[in-house]
């Protein structure tokens, strides 16, 4: 069970105690942290360009600037609405767990969590509203990830969260800095850094705990399979951020032969590196993806 | 006679599992795991794209997609 792996490890103990310290010590009313201006200047970037979809790829040049702007409303209503569903399917599975056999340890830090979360979920489904007027969906369906034990879900549920969430803090932390950034856009992107830093170091270590807990008496090709999951989860998500529907919004005529052309150039593979690099030598180190 | 647009979803799939050279009208593609959660977002935009469509993502009815017949039938009849 995850309170047992959890309990019989001091460090990891010590951890929670100063990460749920921290929550309250950093607490904020989201409500009313931030300016809302009614509408943002559209000729200006809404994401830094170096993250935007086309950046690198003969597109940027074929574009006008405009275009180029246009659709960087569109790719950062896209991030902020990825947000949105992915924290609304993260917040499932944790609430799910806290207070039940298993999850005792770490319940009074999902408290914090859950919190955090909503809070941010309430941020980004605000500023996709208020400015793009629309939530971006994902199609879903398909058949679920084959699990044969509570003990690889549980992984697996963490180790998701964890990748999702060093994708979106990739993005945060550049664009909290970055002066050519509305006010309003660089505030979110900056107080979700500085949560999601907390969340981050919880589900490092969790999940190192967990996949260390697995090795004792999982199969090889049970790992191998984790392995296997993880890589094309991370390929997925990156590939979440390229949407049709965005494209089609831009005013792009052709989106799906435009979305293909951006995710077979060098650029994409060179992006989903960099975005990577951290969460890929963390998930090497520890022997999660071989 | 299938159409084109179905020739591709078809090919799409088949291009994913080197180890199928055929795939049938009626294999149920969601429960032989041909198409998990992780590959359905591609599924749908392959349909969108071979088909010309614009597909409510609020609105999927699984049904549509459990077959390359089903699939044919409300995206390319």
């Amino acid at each position: 069970m995850v309170s047992d792996v959890i309990d019989r490890n001091d460090r990891f103990r010590g951890i929670l105690d100063r990460l749920a310290t921290k929550s309250i010590d950093d607490y904020y009313n989201p409500y009313r942290l931030f300016e809302w201006p009614d509408q943002l200047p559209e000729d200006m970037w809404w994401m830094s360009p170096e993250l935007t979809t086309t950046y690198g790829t003969e597109w940027a040049e074929k574009l006008t600037p405009e275009q180029l702007h246009t659709l960087s409303k569109h790719e950062s209503v896209n991030f902020y609405s990825l947000n949105v569903h992915g924290i609304r399917e993260l917040l499932v599975e944790v609430v799910n767990r806290i207070h039940t056999a298993g999850f005792e340890t770490p319940s009074e830090f999902f408290h914090h969590f859950i919190g955090e979360e909503n809070e941010h979920m309430w941020f980004f489904a605000e500023f996709c509203l208020r400015y793009g007027k629309k939530i971006y969906r994902q199609p879903s369906g398909g058949a679920e990830a084959a699990v044969p034990s509570d003990k690889i879900q549980s992984l697996l549920v963490f180790a998701r969260i964890l990748i999702f969430e060093e994708l979106v803090d990739h993005f945060n932390s550049a664009m909290a800095e970055d002066e050519r950034l509305h006010e309003t856009i660089r505030g979110i992107n900056r107080i979700h850094h500085q949560d999601e830093s907390r969340h981050i170091a919880f589900g490092r270590e969790l999940v190192n705990l967990l996949h260390q807990d697995l090795k004792q008496t999982a199969t090889e090709q049970e790992l191998d399979e984790v392995s296997t999951y993880l890589r094309r989860y991370m390929k997925h998500s990156f590939e979440s951020l390229y949407h049709p529907q965005v494209y089609r919004d831009a005013g792009i005529e052709r989106p799906h032969e435009l979305r293909r052309a951006l995710l077979e150039s060098p650029a994409r593979a060179e992006a989903e590196l960099r975005t990577f690099r951290k969460t890929a030598k963390y998930l090497e180190k520890t022997g999660l993806i071989r | 006679m299938s159409s084109a647009g179905i020739d591709k979803v078809r090919d799409w799939i088949l291009g994913r599992h080197p180890e199928r050279t055929e795939l049938a009208a009626d294999v149920d593609l969601i429960e032989s795991r041909l198409v998990d959660s992780l590959a359905f977002v591609e599924l749908v935009y392959t349909i969108e794209d071979a088909a010309g469509v614009e597909i409510d993502f609020d609105a999927i009815d699984i049904e549509d997609f459990q077959t390359l017949a089903t699939i044919e039938k409300a995206f390319f009849a």
